[in-house]
């Protein structure tokens, strides 16, 4: 909460959260708010431009293509998110473990996570596709399971830091459980590093669904996605050049904001130990600190 | 398991008490020893034999490396000792190890200070949550009279509950972060308390007031304290005995007026004389107790630990000797072949100090 | 600074007159600060942390912190031809000054070597740079320095990294370093802290000796009064920003003129340090920046009044070159003996 706050201030932070609140929004009531029915076909309106009955024009089978954004918002935003909650569950836990529970786990995890970094990332979701079949679940785990590395790399990073840190040490000495130490030293630590990585790789995943969508893979084709929309819309590059704007502007604002909002997290949790904050609070501690004190033995 | 209630304040009126904490040819090395029983140079401690009574508070001085701190992580479990046995209140806890380590070190009978307050408290928790923590691990108090010793805990240190509950150690002054570190430790109402260097990080004003409170937290707590520190002149307005430390070797321990008064072995007296100090003319000078340049040249490993440093070294220093009591007063103990003679050797020969020892 | 010591023969090493420093934007940490250093004297700077100290001996070196600032005064090294004015000194005039005029040891020597080039390396490289040895010159003028500075086995050292060294053999490594240009003053800032009794007896020993070899004047800067006691000629105790004593350390420590310097031996090892008391300054000491009209040392002082609080406490002259900013300095004698007790309501 207080990290929120914190963030509020930033003034690159603030716009990040605000254009991040409306993607959000239209995730989850673009489809009811849309003027029109994204799958309608206005068969006698193909290809049209800006008018008032269709504010950002039809695409070649005359669909309105605000309504296909705002539609779409949903599912390139759920496919995402899924896929980095999926990398986070993953990840996170076997980074703690890999640098908490001794070197055997540590070797295994860290094989895995060598071995999945090497491979690259669309092939990959290709070859799921191929082999589970095609569909936004599947699309959207083996995108989870590319990206776990990046968050067991990080939460590893940052808890084998800690592990030689005193105030562990201490916490040992009191008699508390590895489990107590994660909980209570740990995971405040690690937290911020996790949530910059969430960030980041949300952006990155957004343009992986975007990309395989583009390619057919994942979502199948009627519903909208930003993705598949660009990719039809390239298409017909010839009569509407401005078509694959809105879809790229939306994904390039999205994109952008959960990167600000990345560097923006770094930086409020990063000046919770820096000493920005450190000079009037230690001065009024000092000042108060009581005057008639012991005084000799 | 008595845990973390009240002690019943049984401090009977024996002229000796059994001691609280005995350490008996303990031994510490981080480097793997070599073949056989021989400690290789990486021994950090040997053969330490240390008594602290309860109540008492001891003074471990040292310089770095001597092996002052290995000890005391030795005692609490932090290091695995290579030979040795430590006995707290009767029971063997040198030995402990996964669950009943764990359970012992809950009880709280044993805490330790660490040096460097700002390292060695979370800086996310808040003071109540640092101070309450040993508390929480244990679990044995309910969660009122948990919150009631945490405030209890930073009356006992001279801090006001209420100003800093809710501050987090960053927003603190050096002098209340050292004594919060103080605070969670006696949480648990411990019997014996390390302190590590409790003051070395703290200004002269700060300084004495930590070591007042230990003082004072040693009567109203019936507390043994045992500080550990690098210099003498904070030990020696507050500590009873005294451990002196020289390369993993206790060389000298006693009642700690009598040993920075007379020192008996010649590293001691080092210390007192090297100790900078306003307006004092009768004592020793460093370079009193300094071999001469063209002194015999020492190996460093297989001989008295001193013997290149000492001006006193002669062939018997060929053999580490063993602590040994003084003559005429067995309550101290020198591991020095001579003790009570090199003083008679003392020469008024000033000669400059000019090497430094490596 | 009093007005005799210019007609005086004896040569001025550093002047500094007024000085005035600010950190974070405008806090006042150092104020009107005016002290000089004669050539082969030893000065004790002595204060607690936040008393402006190091800022000062900072501000000297030219190495204030990015917030920090000079507002106000002078900072003179060295006098008639010699003399360099270093408060708004260029970076030409930086390079012609430090580490040639001002060598400087300070806390941690670990951290001023390069842990990848032996030390020798480094000290020889500083020889060909600012001394325009030759490699075979700076290398046999190397061993020389560390020979001098206590080394044991000097050619030896030389092929050493700054790991294999001990801290005290370290801080005699920088104590070559600084004193390789034969500079005109040395700044040890709180450069035996850290160390073993032992050993920082023996590197004071050794900073004693090569102001008599070398001629140098010496500005040593601790915590620690008992430290500057043996080593100093005269000491300046610094609090709260303001220097509020000096004079000859025999004189300041058996007659301290303000009660803060009274404090201060209270607290340090004072006389047979084995049989001492614990005694305590009760409070805190000013902030950076805190506003306080009269004396800075009032609200902790077990002889302030009324008067005290109230306005600028002015420097005052003792005569015999000490001086005191306490408005008592002059009517009273503050015999240790008497009140080292503190006698402050509890």
């Amino acid at each position: 909460m207080k990290t929120l706050v914190a963030l509020w201030r930033v003034p690159s932070a603030r716009l990040a959260l605000l254009v991040l609140f409306g993607v959000g929004f239209l995730a989850v009531f673009g489809g009811a708010l849309a003027p029109h029915d994204p799958l309608q076909q206005y068969t006698d309106e193909v290809l049209q431009g800006p008018s008032a009955h269709h504010l950002l024009g039809t695409d070649y089978v005359g669909r309105d293509v605000l309504s296909r954004l705002m539609e779409g918002t949903r599912l390139s935003v759920v496919g995402a998110v899924e896929a980095v909650l999926i990398g986070g569950l993953l990840g996170v836990p076997a980074g703690l473990a890999s640098a908490w529970l001794g070197p055997r786990l540590e070797w295994i995890t860290l094989r895995t996570s060598d071995t999945l970094v090497v491979l690259p990332f669309t092939v990959f979701a290709i070859a799921v596709a191929g082999t589970l079949g095609n569909g936004l679940q599947q699309a959207m785990v083996a995108i989870g399971v590319l990206i776990s590395p990046v968050f067991f790399r990080v939460t590893r990073a940052a808890t084998l830091g800690l592990r030689k840190v005193q105030y562990v040490e201490a916490a040992e000495l009191m008699g508390a459980t590895e489990w107590w130490t994660l909980r209570r030293h740990i995971w405040s630590k690690v937290l911020p590093n996790v949530a910059v990585t969430a960030a980041h790789a949300t952006g990155s995943a957004l343009l992986v669904v975007a990309s395989l969508a583009f390619l057919g893979l994942g979502v199948t084709p009627p519903a909208p996605t930003w993705g598949g929309m660009l990719s039809s819309d390239l298409g017909y590059l010839a009569q509407q050049p401005w078509a694959p704007v809105f879809p790229a502007l939306l994904m390039m604002a999205t994109v952008g904001s959960l990167n600000l909002l990345a560097d923006a997290i770094r930086d409020a949790t990063g000046a919770t130990a820096a000493p920005r904050r450190r000079t009037r609070p230690a001065v009024a501690a000092a000042a108060r600190e009581e005057r008639p004190d012991v005084v000799t033995v | 398991m008595t845990t973390t209630q009240e002690r019943p304040l049984t401090t009977a009126t024996t002229p000796d008490p059994p001691p609280l904490l005995s350490v008996r040819g303990l031994s510490v090395s981080y480097a793997p020893p070599r073949k056989g029983t021989h400690l290789g140079t990486g021994a950090a401690l040997v053969e330490a034999d240390l008594d602290i009574r309860p109540g008492e508070i001891v003074g471990i001085v040292g310089e770095t490396g001597s092996g002052k701190t290995t000890l005391a992580r030795a005692t609490v479990g932090l290091v695995a000792p290579a030979a040795g046995t430590i006995e707290f209140a009767g029971e063997d806890i040198g030995g402990l190890r996964g669950r009943a380590r764990r359970a012992f070190r809950r009880s709280g009978q044993v805490q330790l200070v660490f040096q460097d307050p700002l390292r060695s408290l979370d800086p996310d928790l808040t003071v109540a949550d640092i101070v309450r923590e040993p508390l929480d691990i244990a679990g044995t108090l309910s969660r009122t009279e948990r919150h009631e010793r945490v405030r209890e805990s930073l009356r006992l240190v001279g801090l006001e509950p209420d100003e800093v509950l809710q501050r987090r150690p960053r927003q603190l002054s050096g002098g209340q972060r050292q004594r919060v570190s103080l605070a969670r430790a006696i949480s648990t109402r411990p019997r014996l308390l390390y302190c590590d260097e409790p003051v070395s990080a703290l200004d002269v004003s700060n300084r004495n007031l930590v070591l007042n409170l230990l003082e004072q937290l040693r009567t109203e707590l019936d507390l043994a304290v045992v500080i550990i520190a690098h210099d003498l002149s904070s030990l020696a307005g507050i500590a009873d005995r005294v451990a002196v430390f020289y390369r993993g070797r206790i060389v000298e321990q006693g009642p700690i007026r009598a040993v920075l008064e007379h020192p008996a072995h010649p590293y001691t007296a080092l210390l007192t004389a090297s100790a900078p100090s306003i307006g004092d003319e009768d004592r020793l000078r460093p370079d009193q107790l300094k071999p001469a340049p063209d002194a015999r040249v020492w190996p460093a490993d297989g001989v008295c630990v001193f013997a290149q440093r000492c001006p006193f070294a002669h062939d018997a220093c060929a053999d580490q000797p063993a602590p040994a009591p003084l003559p005429d007063t067995p309550a101290r103990l020198a591991a020095c072949h001579d003790a009570v003679t090199w003083r008679d050797r003392l020469s008024a020969r000033p000669h400059e100090d000019r090497k430094a020892t490596p | 600074m009093s007005s005799p010591s210019e007609e005086n023969p004896v040569r001025t090493t550093l002047e500094v007159a007024d000085l005035q420093v600010s950190v974070a934007g405008g806090l006042v940490a150092v104020q009107d600060v005016s002290f000089e250093i004669r050539r082969g004297e030893s000065v004790g700077l002595v204060g607690e942390s936040g008393s402006g100290k190091t800022l000062t001996c900072r501000a000297i070196l030219g190495l204030l912190p990015a917030t920090g600032r000079i507002d106000g005064g002078r900072i003179v090294l060295g006098d008639g031809a010699d003399a360099v004015e270093l408060t708004g000194a260029r970076r030409s005039t930086w390079d012609q000054v430090r580490a040639v005029r001002i060598g400087a040891v300070f806390q941690d020597p670990a951290s001023y070597l390069n842990p990848s080039l032996t030390v020798g390396h480094q000290l020889a490289e500083q020889l060909r740079v600012k001394g325009s040895l030759s490699r075979r010159a700076a290398h046999d003028r190397a061993v020389e320095l560390f020979d001098e500075v206590g080394l044991h086995d000097p050619a030896g050292v030389f092929h050493q990294y700054p790991h294999q060294l001990s801290g005290g053999m370290l801080q005699r490594v920088l104590i070559a370093i600084a004193v390789s240009c034969e500079p005109e003053l040395l700044i040890a800032d709180e450069a035996t802290t850290a160390l073993d009794v032992v050993i920082q007896a023996e590197i004071l020993a050794l900073l004693r000796r090569l102001r008599d070899t070398h001629g140098l004047s010496l500005l040593l800067v601790t915590h620690d009064l008992a430290v500057v006691a043996e080593s100093c000629d005269r000491i300046l105790v610094m609090y709260g920003g303001q220097v509020v004593e000096s004079g000859p350390t025999d004189q300041v420590l058996r007659d301290p003129r303000h009660p803060y310097t009274q404090a201060l031996m209270g607290v340090a090892t004072i006389g047979s340090w084995h049989r001492r008391r614990l005694d305590v300054i009760p409070g805190q000491p000013p902030a950076a920046g805190e506003e306080m009209p009269g004396c800075r040392f009032a609200p902790r002082c077990a002889h302030a009044t009324a008067a005290c609080e109230s306005g600028p406490v002015p420097v005052a002259d003792l005569g015999g070159d000490r001086t005191s900013r306490c408005v008592l300095a002059g009517h009273l004698s503050l015999s240790p003996r008497v009140t080292t007790g503190q006698e402050v309501p509890a």
